[in-house]
């Protein structure tokens, strides 16, 4: 099995702090795999090193083989991005936004339009279609966003926290596409702090922490006989007591 | 008086807290400072001057400037919506505080400021230049007070009552347009200059007699007057103040307990119609062209920028040709088709600007140079397509309007040809020198805080560019030899294309740099 996306040494830094220290990751070609840390762990840099919207400092990206910052035409096709916190074009209709981003990409028309169609009815946006996306609530926004990263059929697909601010409802509707997605053998990498719901999706995780990957390999690799939880928390050094100390004021209030 | 002084606190450390660890925003402040204290300085020297003019000119002239100042308190702050923590009560609502507490903290919030201190001092000014007597010293003092206070109140007033509609999508599109109200009716004294009065001191006297029964002419008529007459004036300038208060206090408790309907409200639904699509091949280029176009129509930046580059045309060729028919400029349609050709393309100096945040979509998209300049093609194409025939139709009016109808098809070929050099240029600079634009247009500021700077160089690189490369075609039209306005089309396609190019080459090898400069935060 090939892998559809590893990274030598990737490097970052922003001034003086150094964000992303040497990533070496490594994800299988199929797999649903998840990109686990804390906040500020380089999570966000690293993807977008991989997609091409960052400029890394140092180290090199390959995406199924093709690397990264030499060979953006084979790289771009193959992959479907789903970035954190920045914006779809607003003012487009959810439709227009489908139609536009396949066009963009030299789908004929035809083709898109009823690709946008099936896109739009799975994930039960057709009603909120025709409605300018600076109208969508969190999770339609995701939605679309997810939509328009499948819409010319990406063989990997990179999510910055795809499940942040969503409602369960949508939040099922998103893993049951994904689901389909990887079993059809393409691959997803998506970055969470959620550590239940990494545990449930995924076959595949790496853990960053202060700009290193610390752990990575098959969820039963990773976890061994913990929660993947319980591993996260003594891979990235988080429990630290019981906390005792302190805040003796708080709560127990006398009735 | 605790409350007073808590407020006074909260907003001197925003205002501390902002300026922190940014020197861009420190320098920015330092020169706020000494332009509010230079106005300050300035405005009360010209106000007392006024104890030289003769009396009744004089109040006439307070009494529309007091009118004056309290519009811009009304206008100013809802451009400027956002900039200043203390004002929107909704960051209240969770503490403890009752509403007339709350008011009061509000109060003290916005007379807290360089600019509130700076209006007080020019307010004062009048009752230097004003004040005839003891009586109207004694009076003066309370109708300068009540005059601040009325503009404060009035402004607060009309922020807390439209704060609902500020924070939704809705309202703040509107006020985007909005602004340029503002910016006409700021042209209009000027355009009414042009006509010329007969007589400017009884046009004056007339102005000042309406406003006279208004409350700021009330205050400006009790400094003047100092007797009895003057007391009447600052009983109802004080009630009409209290009642201010009174309605802000309830704007203010409605306010608090109305939810924020920034996410809820009923969406608009889009259909286009695509008709340009229909004529051009299916692919990128229409996809880009019909997304510019819904863009033009849709986002209220776009809209602003156009109906400026129209607005400032025809102000110019209302002064430049609007005197008679003797005086008209010479070549007027030529010139005027130039200059809306240039306004226009000024927009496209920062193209990738108003995508911002969302340009990322198109990066992840494009694979090669070829991409990025079927991009701007498409984007250039979609300016043209209203561009070209607007320009026609200016070089049509003005033509017919300044008596030149010969020069009506040198001045529309003319206005095509700078219109392509100027696309040409803008795409240069929009690649070198991209910046973000602020999400919500304000009067204020063009560009994010901190790339000023960069704005500022943008387009000045972008006039330079467009006037220099446009001299070999003007100069000889200027020199008599009109028949070279014949080339200006193609010689403005010619630099559209080599700008394009040029443009695609350096934009797709920094293509992240790009997308970072125009992602800032605003």
């Amino acid at each position: 099995m090939t892998d559809a996306v590893r990274t030598h040494g990737l490097f970052k830094r922003y001034g003086g702090q150094v964000a992303v220290a040497g990533v070496d990751l490594v994800v299988p070609a199929g797999s649903f795999a998840g990109l686990v840390g804390p906040n500020g762990a380089g999570k966000t840099t690293t993807l977008s090193m991989i997609t091409g919207l960052l400029r890394p400092d140092g180290g090199s990206a390959e995406v199924d083989g093709f690397h990264v910052w030499r060979d953006p035409v084979e790289v771009k096709a193959r992959i479907g991005v789903l970035p954190e916190g920045l914006r779809l074009f607003e003012r487009l209709s959810g439709r227009e936004l489908l139609l536009y981003n396949g066009r963009l990409r030299g789908i004929p028309k035809a083709e898109v339009e009823q690709r946008a169609g099936e896109l739009l009815d799975v994930m039960d946006l057709t009603a909120a279609a025709d409605k300018l996306v600076v109208d969508y609530s969190t999770g339609m926004r995701k939605k679309i966003g997810l939509a328009a990263a499948l819409l010319h059929n990406p063989s990997v697909l990179f999510l910055d926290e795809p499940f942040e601010g969503v409602d369960p409802v949508s939040a099922n509707t998103l893993t049951d596409v994904l689901r389909r997605f990887t079993g059809s053998g393409s691959t997803v990498i998506f970055s969470s702090h959620v550590m239940d719901l990494v545990e449930r999706l995924c076959d595949w995780v790496s853990v960053m922490s202060a700009g290193h990957i610390v752990a990575q390999g098959t969820l039963a690799d990773v976890r061994g006989e913990r929660s993947l939880n319980q591993a996260f928390l003594d891979l990235v050094g988080g429990s630290r007591g019981d906390g005792e100390a302190g805040l003796t004021w708080l709560g127990g209030r006398k009735q | 008086m605790s409350t007073v002084l808590l407020f006074a606190q909260l907003k001197i450390r925003l205002l501390a807290g902002n300026l922190r660890g940014d020197l861009q925003r420190k320098l920015g402040f330092i020169f706020t400072l000494l332009i509010a204290a230079g106005l300050a300085v300035l405005g009360f020297f010209l106000m007392s001057l006024l104890r030289l003019a003769p009396a009744d000119i004089a109040a006439s002239l307070v009494t529309v400037a007091f009118t004056l100042f309290l519009v811009s308190w009304m206008i100013v702050p809802l451009m400027a919506f956002g900039l200043d923590d203390t004002l929107d009560p909704a960051r209240l609502s969770l503490f403890p505080l009752r509403t007339r507490r709350m008011a009061v903290g509000m109060f003290t919030a916005s007379v807290t400021g360089v600019w509130p201190v700076a209006m007080l001092v020019v307010t004062f000014g009048a009752l230097v230049g004003l004040a005839g007597g003891v009586g109207g010293f004694l009076l003066g003092i309370p109708a300068v007070l009540l005059q601040f206070a009325l503009c404060v109140v009035t402004s607060r007033l009309i922020t807390t009552a439209l704060s609902g509609a500020l924070r939704s999508r809705r309202g703040r599109d509107l006020l985007a347009v909005a602004v340029l109200l503002v910016v006409v009716l700021a042209q209009l004294p000027n355009l009414l200059m042009n006509r010329g009065f007969a007589d400017p001191a009884a046009e004056l006297h007339r102005i000042a007699a309406v406003l006279r029964w208004t409350p700021p002419g009330m205050a400006a008529h009790a400094i003047a007057d100092g007797g009895p007459a003057g007391l009447a004036d600052l009983a109802v300038l004080a009630g009409v103040v209290a009642l201010l208060g009174w309605l802000w206090i309830k704007a203010l408790g409605r306010a608090l307990v109305t939810p924020d309907s920034s996410t809820q409200g009923t969406a608009s639904v889009r259909k286009g119609r695509g008709l340009v699509d229909r004529f051009l091949p299916d692919g990128p280029l229409a996809a880009v062209v019909t997304k510019e176009l819904k863009y033009i129509r849709r986002e209220p930046r776009f809209r602003v920028s156009w109906a400026s580059a129209v607005f400032v045309t025809l102000v110019l060729s209302f002064s430049l040709g609007g005197r008679g028919d003797g005086d008209a400029v010479a070549a007027l349609p030529v010139f005027l088709a130039s200059i809306g050709a240039v306004m226009i393309a000024l927009q496209s100096a920062n193209t990738f600007g108003i995508d911002g945040r969302s340009l990322w979509m198109n990066a992840v998209a494009f694979g090669s140079e070829r991409d990025l300049r079927t991009d701007l093609a498409g984007r250039h194409l979609a300016n043209a397509v209203i561009a070209v025939p607007l320009l026609a139709v200016i070089a049509v009016a003005s033509g017919l309007f300044a008596g030149q109808p010969e020069l009506i098809v040198p001045g529309v070929l003319a206005g095509w040809g700078a219109l392509g050099v100027g696309l040409g240029v803008g795409s240069v600079t929009s690649v070198i020198l991209p910046y973000s634009l602020p999400e919500r247009m304000n009067a204020f500021s063009g560009a994010a805080p901190g790339q000023g700077g960069q704005a500022l160089a943008a387009s000045m690189g972008a006039m330079a560019g467009i006037a220099l490369l446009a001299l070999p075609i003007l100069l000889p039209m200027a020199l008599g030899l009109v028949w070279v306005c014949v080339v200006a089309p193609f010689y403005g396609l010619l630099a559209e294309v080599l700008g394009r190019r040029l443009a695609a080459n350096i934009g797709f090898a920094r293509m992240p740099e790009l997308l970072a400069a125009v992602s800032k935060a605003s």
